[in-house]
């Protein structure tokens, strides 16, 4: 068990590797202080508040009291909101600074009361503007007294606090749906959207909007439209839905840039040009905020693309004409998706639940690729160059071509569900984002499942898990049926490549079997998994198994899994099954063990001769 | 001048792995951890602790996590309830918001450390601070980055610190 004892600190108590704060320090606590390091009448020490923490010089006959005065003229606030803490001692007025024992390097706590007893004070950081906007709502929302101060302040510094905080947008941590949601919900946002007047200032003097406007003029007529408004702002509210947006849109971006040395064919086409431009707005945020895990895989997709056909695999190309034909021809909904871009960079791409989210779709959200497009990305595929169609295709060729055309590929890509237009609005994208990401990475849903029952986390998130999982096979259910000649040939590769993989090395078997299992072939197994996971990893490591319980276990891993097989599964037939005629062949050979056979073949994978190079060791010769 | 109260503060640890770390980790990682740890302050009678909705508390040992696996005593402060809850109200809107929760880098192990500092002037042991450096620098967990990244812990059974006005 762990030493319990209570270690002092070594290390001076300003430093705090584990903290990433996106506070702004004032002073780092690592800058040696140049002028009066050593000197024994001034010592430097740090003042940390929640906020951000800072150096103050002082001499070492100060009293606390002179301290706190200084202080208060530094924080401005008045001196008895100063409670001092060090060491866990509260600093009182009449003490001074070295008999509490602080000397040079030392950090001294510093809590601002709040003048109401209902309001803390937050003090400067870069996130002081936004986060007191942020505490004023929270305060209006849980005591009235503090509805006095918004209430108070007048529409124009309130503005000026949103659009300060549209601005930090970027820097601002609302990395989680539920934040805008709850910025939206609070009364005193509403009260302020609702008038007209006010979002449309507040929209207009957004510099993505402006930017936007300039290019496209007409778009500033949405802004006269309070129901236009109003739904941007219900799509605000529905994150999930902005995510959709984010991702029909980036594989533009992605294509745009990487290929932007060839030409761009269509980037004469205005509105399609238009679009281009306006994605690097969000498309920097989502590039800022995402993981490079999805992003990497993708995106050196798009670039290996070029040479492929369009049809058979999930045609990157054409998803951004994909993407591009469907825009043009809403236009009224475009150019509400640019205006909620304008808003969703308050809500900054929420950074959590899109990684988690980042099913990269990407290139996928549109393998939409309607038929229609296909043949012309064929053509224009292996030019690498994402040439923007002219607008021809209608509304309803998307849709038709959307319930056609599902193109499911190798457990890497993604699975055209119903990608439900953004137009559709519907309130199922966020579950529809979590399934998709489980359905294009069923690798890391077996691995984040493992390590969630190992590190028995957050319960809530298994069983949502677990439920998602059940909705995934449904769901893959439903495509299956829905597949295209294309799609089940690659189902069919698919299953052939894992067949093998599992012949020839069933040690993998456990790699695999996720993907199976995200694949919709087998039900997810007991959470036991715990158990039989460790023994197969422990089969990985070790290079030949020594010890027989190691085969035992393998084998009994691989009976367990093909107890909970279904029938397509024969990649998990028994050892003794798989490796028949090999048995036959030690046999003829005259190796009579069976089980020792069995285990020698597992051990080996296969490989009869060195089989019979074991078990004649084994057996002595 | 009457003496200051003291109050006692204490650490609660929780092995989210309750045992397996231990047991699986020098096959799986290459080194062995004793535990993936969960950490809370108790102090003024209250758990307080963060994850993924940011700073909750509890009655001590009131998450689902159950009884803590070891307490640590971090020692003694005199920073009064009304002061903490001041003090936690400002964390919650500068580093400790729910949406800044990120597993290895500012996880419930970063808060109770920050507060066992402002509380006692003491940190919290180092076997706690330093296990998600152990982890990422094992290459199971580099490879599994991405994924662990995505952790969002949240013991359930708390509820939200939110009484700036010093009520319990």
């Amino acid at each position: 068990m762990p030493d319990s004892s209570c270690s002092p600190s070594a290390r001076p108590l300003k430093s705090m590797p584990h903290v990433t704060s996106r506070t702004s320090r004032v002073a780092h606590p690592g800058r040696p202080s140049d002028q009066k390091n050593i000197s024994p009448s001034a010592s430097r020490v740090i003042v940390k508040t929640p906020g951000s923490q800072e150096d103050f010089m002082i001499a070492d006959d100060t009293s606390v009291r002179q301290f706190k005065e200084k202080l208060s003229a530094h924080f401005q606030c008045h001196i008895d909101q100063l409670v001092l803490v060090f060491m866990g001692r509260l600093l009182k007025d009449q003490d001074t600074l070295s008999q509490r024992g602080i000397l040079d390097g030392h950090t001294i706590h510093l809590v601002i009361k709040s003048k109401h007893p209902s309001r803390s004070v937050i003090h400067s950081s870069q996130n002081s503007s936004a986060s007191e906007f942020c505490h004023q709502n929270r305060s209006a929302k849980r005591n009235s007294s503090g509805v006095h101060q918004p209430a108070h302040v007048s529409r124009t510094p309130v503005e000026p606090a949103l659009s300060a905080q549209l601005g930090a947008s970027q820097d601002l941590e609302v990395n989680s749906p539920e934040y805008p949601t709850q910025m939206l919900e609070n009364p005193l946002i509403q009260q302020l959207l609702s008038n007209r007047d006010v979002l449309r200032q507040f929209l207009s003097e957004h510099p993505d909007i402006q930017q936007l406007i300039q290019q496209n003029p007409e778009v500033s007529h949405i802004l006269d439209y309070s129901e236009i408004l109003w739904q941007t702002l219900e799509l605000a509210r529905n994150l999930a839905l902005i995510q959709e947006i984010m991702k029909i849109q980036q594989p533009v971006q992605n294509l745009e840039y990487p290929l932007s040395q060839q030409s761009h064919l269509g980037s004469e086409t205005i509105p399609d040009g238009d679009n281009a431009q306006s994605y690097p707005l969000f498309n920097d945020q989502i590039h800022s905020l995402q993981d490079d895990f999805g992003g990497n895989i993708f995106t050196a997709l798009l670039q290996g693309q070029a040479p492929k056909e369009a049809q058979p695999s999930p045609p990157s190309s054409p998803t951004p004409q994909g993407c591009q034909d469907q825009l043009p021809q809403l236009p009224t909904t475009r150019v509400i998706y640019t205006s909620s871009r304008g808003l969703s960079s308050i809500t900054s791409t929420n950074g959590t639940t899109n990684k988690v989210n980042y099913s990269s779709r990407t290139n996928a959200a549109a393998s939409v690729s309607t038929k229609a497009q296909n043949h012309m990305c064929a053509m224009q595929q292996p030019a690498e160059v994402p040439a923007l169609p002219s607008t021809e295709f209608t509304q309803q060729s998307l849709t038709e071509d959307r319930e056609a055309t599902i193109s499911v590929n190798s457990a890497e890509h993604r699975s055209e569900d119903d990608l439900q237009l953004p137009d559709e609005q519907s309130s199922s994208q966020i579950p529809g984002n979590m399934l998709q990401l489980l359905l294009n990475n069923p690798g890391l849903v077996a691995k984040m499942m493992m390590f969630m029952s190992m590190f028995q986390l957050n319960e809530q998130s298994k069983q949502d898990l677990q439920e998602s999982f059940l909705q995934q096979t449904q769901l893959s259910d439903i495509l299956m049926s829905l597949a295209n000649p294309r799609a089940s040939q690659a189902i069919s590769q698919i299953e052939q490549g894992l067949k093998l993989l599992a012949t020839e090395t069933p040690v993998l078997l456990s790699w695999v079997a996720p993907y199976l299992w995200g694949l919709g072939w087998l039900p997810a197994p007991n959470w036991n998994y715990p158990d039989t996971v460790p023994c197969a990893w422990n089969e990985s490591r070790v290079a030949k198994p020594k010890r027989p319980q190691c085969c035992h276990k393998s084998a009994t891993l691989l009976q367990k899994q093909q107890s909970l097989a279904g029938d397509p599964s024969q990649l998990l037939q028994a050892p003794e099954i798989r490796f028949s005629k090999q048995m036959e062949y030690l046999q003829a050979m005259g190796f009579g063990n069976h089980q020792a056979n069995l285990q020698a073949l597992i051990a080996t994978q296969g490989d009869t001769s060195a089989a019979i190079c074991k078990l004649k060791r084994s057996q002595g010769f | 001048m009457e003496p200051p109260n003291l109050y006692p503060v204490k650490l609660y640890v929780y092995d989210l792995s309750k045992g397996l770390a231990r047991r699986l980790s020098p096959m799986m990682l290459g080194k062995q951890l004793e535990g993936i740890w969960h950490t809370s302050i108790v102090v003024h009678k209250d758990e307080f602790y963060f994850g993924a909705e940011g700073i909750s508390s509890c009655p001590p040992g009131g998450t689902m996590l159950g009884p803590p696996d070891s307490v640590v005593d971090v020692g003694s402060t005199e920073v009064t309830e009304e002061i903490f809850l001041e003090y936690l109200s400002s964390l919650r809107e500068s580093l400790f918001r729910g949406e800044t929760y990120h597993v290895f880098e500012n996880n419930c192990n970063t808060f109770t450390n920050e507060v066992a500092q402002f509380l006692t002037g003491q940190k919290i042991p180092s076997y706690i601070t330093d296990l998600p450096s152990e982890i990422l620098s094992t290459p199971l967990g580099q490879a599994l980055r991405p994924y662990l990244d995505k952790i969002h812990m949240q013991p359930l059974g708390g509820s939200a610190v939110d009484r700036p006005n010093g009520q319990s």
